[in-house]
């Protein structure tokens, strides 16, 4: 009697659970015994967790006063814009950082010429410009020189 | 007791002619209590209490200056209102005092009051300064600053800084919590306010010479762009219709134009554009980074800077981009420059590899010296006296805060504030 009672118990449990992730044109199947994950996961971490795992990272770093790409970074750039083009519908921002010990303004038209760096060479390889926007953040946020390619959806 | 002092001081001044210490002459003015015709009562407070508090708040005024040496009021010193015009100069000389201040102030019948302001050289025995303001009763602190800068331009001959704005970004929190605010504030501290609620990132805030506009950096769009902003109303609007990313806003000394810089793919370089909208005019086409322009007090030259040499160095040219030549050649980076109101020196912010200091020179690259030793010192601002500046100094984590210098020389003294700040403006004299 207690046995039937317990196996009707996780019968309720396993419909319930596939009954709340059946949502209008997804289908999930449940494995019985995998554990699910704690919540449901945001297709913009998705795409982020796999555009820094094809690409090797979403910064492009800079030696001081120099907006030139060095070789690592055109590596880098390149696995970019192949995930881009893979991507077509992914848009990105591209934000460029001044050196931290540079004036206010000089700072600003640095991280605005990383950013127009990483932009073209992103273009030459492939990527539509209408795909990628930059911006820069001066010396606002600390850190090396540098230039963050953000996924903005 | 104090007025002992002041001889002393004074005599010491005089002994000094002629040492190789060259001390600065320094002039006992006297700032007796004001008077008033009949102590009325105004919203804000009886007429011979405001006259108190306003001779009080010149003293204060004068006190801060490196030129004069006040002498404070005292009751018994209390003059009556014909006394105001025809002072008692043995009186006055016996305490060795150059100069004397007397005023009054007087309720009129339509609700505000008048501020009478007088300016006595005491040997002389004469009148050398006089001026009367009408203004609402809670306005008596403008008047009476307005009186301590007529004291002071009758003394030193250049304009006083009491009646004058700052505008700076207000920075608190840390990390991702940072807000900043664009504040501003009377040059003595009074009237602090925030213009901006904080969500935004804004950057180098400038006043308008009648300080009643800002132009500014916002990240409203996610760029940063240079924005007008409306300091009673807070109504803003974009300076030029692009997305292209501009910054480094100044206006000219006669607020009608705005130089700035903007960005063109890799390319940064300065453009002219009016205060009220309409295209911008390109005015530098040098490849690399041109930016932060500053006008000469008549309008007809621009300082800035660039790096088409190589290295960050300043520049002079007509207001409408041509003669454009260099002024700096010392190493390291020379960076935003400030001309000054009497056109006679730039201050600028030198990168070394020590730090970044203040320092000025003049336009045509001569008599270069530096003010502050650093090392995080940068964004010097002048006075409307041309004799003073204020700077951000950043400490080595990062937090910021304003300070001035005079140029006679004496060390940086902090503005005190209610949070960090950066990118500090001063207004000329407003009127």
């Amino acid at each position: 009697m207690m046995r039937i009672l317990l196996a009707l118990l996780a019968l309720g449990t396993a419909a319930s659970a596939s009954a709340q992730i059946r949502a209008p044109g997804i289908v999930k199947r449940v494995i019985p015994g995998l554990r699910q994950p704690p919540g449901p996961v945001a297709p913009a971490d998705v795409l982020r967790a796999d555009f820094l795992a094809k690409t090797g990272g979403d910064t492009i770093f800079f030696g001081n006063n120099v907006s030139g790409l060095s070789a690592p970074a055109r590596t880098t750039l390149a696995a970019q814009a192949a995930w881009l083009r893979q991507h077509p519908d992914v848009l990105v921002r591209i934000e460029g950082h001044g050196d931290t010990g540079d004036t206010r303004n000089h700072a600003i038209a640095m991280g605005a010429r990383r950013a127009e760096e990483v932009r073209s060479y992103l273009v030459l390889l492939g990527v539509p410009a209408g795909q990628v926007t930059t911006t820069s953040m001066g010396k606002e946020r600390p850190g090396s020189p540098r230039a963050v390619t953000v996924l903005v959806q | 007791m104090t007025v002992r002092f002041y001889h002393i001081a004074l005599l010491g001044a005089a002994l000094g002619i002629g040492s190789a210490a060259q001390a600065q002459s320094v002039a006992v003015v006297a700032v007796p209590p004001l008077s008033t015709p009949d102590d009325k009562q105004t919203p804000a407070g009886g007429s011979l209490a405001i006259a108190w508090q306003a001779s009080q708040l010149i003293a204060q005024d004068l006190r801060t200056t490196s030129e004069i040496m006040p002498l404070p009021p005292v009751q018994k010193d209390y003059y009556s209102y014909p006394e105001v015009t025809a002072p008692s100069f043995p009186k006055w000389r016996s305490k060795g005092a150059k100069f004397l201040v007397t005023g009054f102030v007087q309720a009129r019948s339509d609700d505000r009051i008048t501020f009478g302001c007088y300016v006595y050289d005491v040997d002389r025995g004469r009148e050398v300064a006089r001026k009367g303001y009408v203004v609402a009763p809670g306005e008596w602190q403008r008047a009476a600053h307005r009186c301590s800068g007529l004291a002071y331009t009758a003394v030193t001959g250049a304009p006083g800084i009491f009646d004058t704005r700052i505008t700076y970004v207000a920075e608190s929190g840390v990390g991702t919590g940072r807000i900043e605010r664009i504040a501003i504030m009377d040059s003595d501290g009074s009237n602090h306010r925030y213009l901006t609620k904080g969500g935004t990132m804004v950057l180098t805030p400038r006043l308008s010479p009648s300080a009643r506009r800002i132009a500014f950096v916002s990240y409203v769009n996610g760029r940063p762009q240079v924005r007008l902003l409306d300091a009673e109303s807070g109504a803003e609007r974009p300076l030029v219709p692009n997305d292209a990313i501009s910054f480094a806003p100044r206006f000219s000394p006669d607020g009608r134009r705005i130089a700035f810089s903007m960005m063109q793919s890799q390319n940064s370089d300065i453009y002219v554009a009016s205060a009220e909208g309409g295209p911008a005019q390109r005015l530098t086409t040098s490849p690399g980074v041109d930016t932060d322009p500053s006008f000469s007090p008549d309008g007809t030259k621009i300082v800035f800077e660039s790096d088409r040499s190589g290295s960050q160095q300043l520049y002079v040219m007509d207001a409408n981009g041509a003669g454009q030549r260099r002024i700096s050649f010392g190493g390291g980076a020379y960076a935003s420059p400030d001309w000054s109101p009497d056109g006679e020196w730039i201050a600028f912010t030198r990168r070394q590899p020590g730090g970044r200091s203040i320092g000025v020179l003049r336009a045509d690259g001569s008599g270069e010296r530096l003010l502050t030793s650093g090392p995080g010192d940068e964004g010097a601002s002048w006075a409307a006296s041309s004799r003073e500046l204020i700077f951000q100094r950043s400490d080595p984590s990062g937090n910021a805060s304003l300070y001035r210098i005079s140029l006679d020389g004496s060390e940086p003294r902090s503005v005190a504030l209610p949070q960090g700040a950066s990118d500090p403006d001063w207004s000329g004299v407003t009127e």
